[in-house]
């Protein structure tokens, strides 16, 4: 690992510590992490999948309302693609590309927020439990174990059940139930970074425990928690459109799972309306593909262990 | 999995074996995470649904005319101190919150007869799943970065980044319905036509045909993870320093891989199998309804949809105890196999 | 060179299909109860249905299949006519009102039976009603049928004398279902809330009416016999069965495979997908049935105690019928029911020809009036697009949809965007129907989207919209009556009054038509449209089906029992025909099965192919 030096005939010289030099190391890895991701095929195919969708869900804002609005649409029903429409149209006559491109807001914002607060929960708790070996490490351990075990689906329902039908509902539905995965592994990750020397060391100098947590350990967790959020997006993307499907999402919204709910119910498959059903379950399967890829690409990367043997 | 940090015994080992025996110390210890783990759950769900806004008596009688007597005697339940309804709820966790309301009947006898068309439906998806799921990962992970490899790992990404019950709704339109020139072959939901004697060999072929559908729909949808995980193992078990040096030492690749290889990954992934079981239940809660099947998992959504809230809760209880209880048994034998966890 | 033999593996595999087989064999065993396999020469016909049966009680029960099933098992004194609902006998033969309007007097046909052989008589007609009289639980569901009788009496077995406080057209109408006194005198007030009446193989139910109950499953079927013992003749099919099934496209999938005989309740797109198919015969209905837009006008408890917390904007019967207006109903009918409907205006529906009437002011699809009377009635329109009145009070309403029906939940988008483009704002929520029912009877919501299904007399709905129909309260818990606009107009009531003392036809029709007219104006509900039922079946299977009324009412789910009485095998396809529709196991697969053993072979031959390939690389090391 390469250090750049500061150089010495540098009249401010002095000046430059310990900081910069971590910085710099920093940057010079993250480089290198760039580096080695764009030589990662799978990840690069996610990578441009990924970045297509947002392109479509920033595109849907200029979606006119009215063409979405089911007074004033004037197409017929399920009617097969074709050139004027390309998806073909759902049971009220709109725009199954329209659709797609509208749910795509939602479904990804709420991939994004939902995983941002499972990780928020995940991290933390994984850090303190892992750093505190005593008490208070082993009842946060005990209760993430506890979470882990309640299966996933059940514990959603209920908990979507209780809080109500609204996309905030969702995604704190969503976080609330997958945090505990992040949890196991950040605590285990965190145990080994806390044996090492250095960190031994910092305590020996007098830095407390915020400190340690939060200027050692994070940093040096910081890559699998990154591999491990992408991972997590693509849970929740899987999440919600489930979670929609069952109807227990916010009923004004358009997500794909929405879509697919109304689908079925309307009839898509009877009517042989493939296309229907087709286009957004494609675009879940292509998007947390697309993170899976990722995900997967930042482990080969972070793992010297994955390597050819 | 739990990282153990069990210090060894220090007694003199015993024919007898009683207490002091390491493995029963386990044994015990993951037992008694398990019973605490199902106590949370237990006050967890009781909690839960007393923070649910709104009336709970209505809660409970919601769309009946009931009459008066029983909503007095309904209040008097619900409005008594917390801690003896509690009480009297641990009693009989499954049916002390009352009848279901959307069935009119007792929750237990609601759930018992969909008990056993999900555990066929589940039971028979993982069986299968497990087996081509656990033989793919073992060939793509020792052959790693070879064609089969390639080929089946990039299927698996793509079948592990699909909603079953899209998946389970497109082989309905292809092999149910009939698209183009296929024809639909397989029923379209249900577990038997209605009338057949279902304990009689032409019974079970009627089963196994409505099952078939949804069952190869999970098969898939499990196997990917499966296979996965397995390959991961594999890849990094063939990674070990053991298995370089008898792969130095001239032993015959297939022989390492068997022999060794194998079962130190196998152990792992079976009891990942086991902890998987809520990703499993989940499947089945959306095939059932794709499929119209009437087990827990139909039950659930009907449950939801009121919401029943006795019927919601017994059936919460129902799959965290099930899977609870997979966890320790993974737990035990895992603690069975491999002598390293126990000491 | 030690490898496992092909044997060994093969064993082991086996083994352990084996052992998934034993494991499992007793799950599928109970997967579905033990049922007398259909491969006698026995007919069956199975309907498929979207509802379950709540209850087979019939004091419990409320959903349309609960009713189906009560109207096969158990009879009424009079019945409605399928040509037409006039009045044709059911187990009376005839019935005269007493000069001074205070007695009913009913002659029972004789020698009737119950299926379980014992005497069908008058004593049981009286059983039934003086239960009903003096009984708590058992008016819920007869209350109103029997409101003018104060007694029944059963001087012989032939004869029985409804006595009745005041003239009553009702009387002589079918609604009160006769149950057998042997079987029901042993259940008693406390019991009968509980009871499950539910037919078993080994413990049918008792039954005077065409079928009887031998099996059922919660969520699953329904089994109904044919009944020997029947008045009017042992009906020609000797099964019928209620399928029960989650979604329209499933049922209307297994119609075409022929897993069902008539699939009830389709959807509109799902019923179009079956028009042409070969072999189906599709029926759209003439509708007796309606879906509304509710209000809340002011819900409050029949002693006039306000509760709930409904928005006082809509007390406003201007406001009301100015958004009348602003819905476009063909539009609603054309998109949401594929054309198969009529836009709604007044509260009997169009199949009912002896009370329907039009509106004398019909309020046709005009946003520009709605504006225009919106605007005469103080709400002008705000800075955001949404109007207010004087004070300032924002016409924004909760509207709440039913999440068990897709075709609510598209009629409440409709609504929302028409009424957004007149400015009222409406906020959509979705709720199941049980939890709508248990809202609306506190009173807390402005405005939802629910239907009826109209009964050929209309005494029933026009009561709806009496003061008396409102929530009331007992012991202190506010209790759900069938008011569901909290509707209260004493001049209604004085009319409704005497339409139900009324027994001249002429007369009735003119105070029940002004009774349309009072509702129309004053909105409490927008009637959006009349929906055409939509039934499906094989008609390559079974013949003699009869619509109520001719030509074209439904097939089944009527005001009657006609289809089942006549209906037949058809006589072409006889054994072959209604052994193999499906309800049996005979039609075990081979195709299928035959192809996953090739497959399954298949892949454990590729499998073992594998061992040569393996064996030259063992060979190499």
């Amino acid at each position: 690992m390469t250090m750049t030096q500061p150089a010495i005939d540098d009249p401010n010289a002095a000046s430059l510590g310990a900081r910069d030099v971590v910085k710099a190391r920093r940057k010079a890895s993250r480089q290198r992490f760039a580096a080695s991701f764009r030589q990662n095929r799978s990840g690069m195919l996610g990578l441009t999948m990924l970045l297509t969708f947002i392109a479509v869900a920033i595109a849907a804002f200029f979606i006119p309302a009215s063409s979405l609005d089911v007074t004033q649409v004037t197409a017929d029903p399920f009617l097969p693609p074709s050139l004027q429409w390309p998806l073909g149209t759902d049971d009220s006559g709109r725009s199954v590309l329209l659709l797609v491109a509208k749910g795509a807001q939602i479904s990804l914002l709420v991939g994004f927020a939902a995983t941002m607060l499972s990780m928020f929960i995940g991290t933390s708790v994984g850090i303190v439990s892992g750093h505190y070996r005593g008490m208070t490490g082993g009842v946060l351990d005990r209760f993430t174990d506890w979470f882990l075990v309640i299966p996933y689906l059940p514990l959603a329902i209920v908990l979507a059940t209780v809080l109500g039908r609204s996309l905030l509902n969702i995604i704190i539905v969503i976080g609330v139930t997958s945090w505990p995965g992040t949890a196991r592994l950040i605590r285990a990750q965190t145990m080994s970074v806390t044996a090492r020397p250095y960190l031994e060391r910092s305590k020996a100098l007098g830095a407390g425990n915020l400190h340690q947590m939060w200027k050692h350990v994070l940093p040096n967790v910081m890559p699998l928690v990154l591999a491990n959020t992408t991972l997590a997006v693509s849970i929740s993307i899987l999440s919600e459109t489930t979670l929609s499907f069952l109807g227990l999402g916010d009923p004004t919204a358009i997500s794909w799972g929405s879509i697919l709910e109304q689908g079925f119910s309307a009839g898509a498959i009877s009517q042989g309306a493939w296309w229907y059903l087709a286009a957004p379950g494609i675009c879940v399967v292509l998007t947390v593909l697309a993170f899976n890829l990722i995900g997967r690409a930042f482990e080969d990367i972070l793992d010297p262990r994955q390597e050819t043997a | 999995m739990a990282l153990l940090t069990e210090t060894p015994a220090r007694t003199p080992s015993s024919a007898a074996g009683g207490w002091s025996n390491p493995s029963v110390r386990y044994a015990i210890k993951r037992t008694g995470a398990a019973l605490s783990t199902f106590i949370f759950v237990l006050i967890f769900n009781f909690f839960l649904f007393r923070i649910l806004p709104g009336d709970p008596v209505a809660l409970y009688t919601r769309g009946r005319n009931v009459d008066p007597e029983s909503i007095r005697a309904l209040e008097a339940k619900l409005h008594r101190p917390i801690g003896q309804q509690f009480l009297e709820y641990v009693k009989n966790p499954f049916t002390g919150n009352g009848p279901s309301v959307k069935y009119n009947a007792s929750v237990w006898e609601v759930i018992a007869p969909a008990l056993w068309p999900t555990l066929l439906l589940v039971g028979t998806a993982t069986l299968i799943a497990t087996i081509v799921g656990v033989w793919l990962g073992i060939r793509s992970g020792w052959s790693r970065g070879e064609r089969f490899d390639v080929v089946s790992t990039n299927t698996t990404l793509v079948l592990y980044s699909m909603p079953e019950f899209w998946f389970g709704m497109i082989m309905l339109i292809v092999f149910a319905v009939g698209i183009g020139p296929i024809p639909g072959m397989f029923p379209t939901g249900g577990l038997s036509d209605p009338g057949v004697n279902t304990s009689t060999p032409a019974g079970w072929l009627n089963v196994a045909w409505h099952l078939f559908l949804p069952v190869t729909t999970l098969a898939v949808i499990y196997l990917a993870e499966y296979s996965l995980i397995m390959r991961a193992s594999i890849i990094e078990e063939r990674g070990q320093d053991y298995v370089q040096t008898a792969r130095a030492k001239g032993l015959m690749d297939k022989m390492v891989r068997r022999e060794h290889a194998v079962p130190n990954a196998l152990l792992p992934t079976m009891t990942l199998v086991f902890l998987n079981l809520g990703f499993v239940v989940g499947g089945a809660i959306t095939i059932e309804y794709v499929y119209s099947i009437h087990g827990l998992g139909s039950l659930t959504v009907d449950a939801l949809q009121g919401p029943d809230v006795p019927l919601l809760q017994a059936l919460f209880l129902l799959f965290s105890g099930a899977v609870i209880f997979a966890n320790l048994v993974a737990d035990l034998l895992y603690g069975y196999f491999d002598p390293r966890v126990r000491t | 060179m030690r490898t496992v033999s092909r044997r060994a593996r093969f064993v082991s595999m086996a083994g352990s299909a084996t052992v998934l087989a034993a494991v499992l064999a007793p799950g599928i065993a109970q997967a579905d109860s033990a049922s007398p396999s259909a491969d006698t020469a026995r007919s069956v016909f199975t309907i498929g249905v979207l509802q379950d049966m709540d209850s087979a009680n019939p004091f419990t029960g409320i959903t349309s299949a609960a009713y189906e099933v009560f109207q096969m098992e158990y009879p009424t004194l009079v019945s409605y006519g399928a040509k037409d609902f006039a009045a044709v006998p059911g187990i009376a033969d005839s019935w005269t009102e007493a000069p001074d309007h205070s007695s009913w007097t009913f002659k029972i046909h004789p020698g009737l039976k119950w299926s379980d052989g014992q005497p069908m008589t008058a004593k049981d007609v009286a059983y039934t009603y003086n239960r009903i009289l003096n009984g708590k639980y058992e008016q819920t569901n007869f209350g109103s049928y029997v409101s003018a009788v104060t007694k029944a009496e059963a001087p012989d077995d032939l004869t029985v004398i409804l006595y009745t406080s005041t003239a009553s057209p009702i009387v002589p109408h079918p609604g009160v279902y006769i149950i057998p006194e042997h079987v029901w005198k042993s259940i008693d007030e406390k019991a009968v809330v509980s009871f499950k009446n539910e037919g078993t193989l080994d413990a049918p139910s008792v039954a005077g009416g065409p079928y009887y109950m031998i099996e059922r499953k919660v969520g699953q079927f329904i089994r109904m016999q044919a009944n020997p013992n029947f008045w009017r003749g042992k009906p020609a099919v000797d099964e019928i069965d209620f399928k029960l099934f989650k979604n329209g496209d499933a049922m209307a999938q297994a119609l075409k495979k022929g897993e069902i005989d008539l699939a009830e309740g389709l959807e509109t797109n799902v019923y179009n997908s079956l028009k042409d198919q070969p072999n189906i015969t599709t029926v759209a209905t003439a509708p007796a049935s309606f879906n509304e837009l509710a209000f809340n006008t002011g819900a409050a408890l029949d002693d006039g105690t306000p509760i709930g917390d409904g928005s006082p904007l809509l007390k406003d019967k201007k406001l009301r019928a100015a958004l009348a207006y602003a819905i476009d109903k063909q539009a609603m009918v054309d998109k949401i029911l594929g054309g198969d409907g009529v836009p709604g205006d007044t509260l009997m529906p169009p199949r009912y020809g002896e009370w329907h009437v039009a509106p004398e002011n019909p309020m046709a699809f005009d946003p520009a009036k709605a504006k225009e009377l919106l605007d005469a009635a103080g709400y002008k329109v705000g800075a955001d697009g949404i109007r207010a009145d004087a004070q300032g009070n924002r016409l924004s309403f909760r509207l709440l949809g039913r999440s068990d029906s897709s075709t609510s939940q598209k009629a409440v988008q409709f609504i929302k965007g028409y009424f957004a483009a007149v400015g009222v704002e409406a906020n959509v929520k979705f709720v199941s129907e049980d939890s709508l029912t248990e809202i609306i009877g506190q009173g807390k919501y402005d405005m939802f989207e629910w239907g009826w299904g109209v009964e050929p007399d209309p005494n029933y709905m026009l009561n709806v919209f009496t003061c008396a129909n409102r929530s009331y309260k007992q012991d202190g818990a506010i209790l759900a009556n069938v008011s569901d606009s909290f509707y209260c107009n004493p001049a209604y009531d004085a009319l409704n009054a005497k339409q139900q003392v009324e027994t001249d036809l002429a007369k009735r029709q003119a105070i029940t038509g002004q009774m349309q007219q009072m509702l129309y104006d004053d909105a409490p509900y927008i009637i959006t449209y009349f929906y055409d039922g939509h039934e499906a079946y094989r008609s390559d299977r079974f013949t003699g089906l009869v619509h109520q009324p001719e030509p074209d009412g439904p097939l089944t789910f009527q005001w009657g029992t006609w289809t089942y009485e006549q209906i037949k095998p058809v006589t072409a396809a006889d054994a072959g025909g209604s052994t193999d529709n499906s309800s049996g196991g005979s039609s075990v697969p081979w195709l299928p099965i035959i192809g996953g053993l090739i497959v399954a072979g298949g892949a454990g031959f590729f499998l073992a192919r594998r061992r040569p390939a393996n064996a030259a690389s063992d060979d190499r090391e």
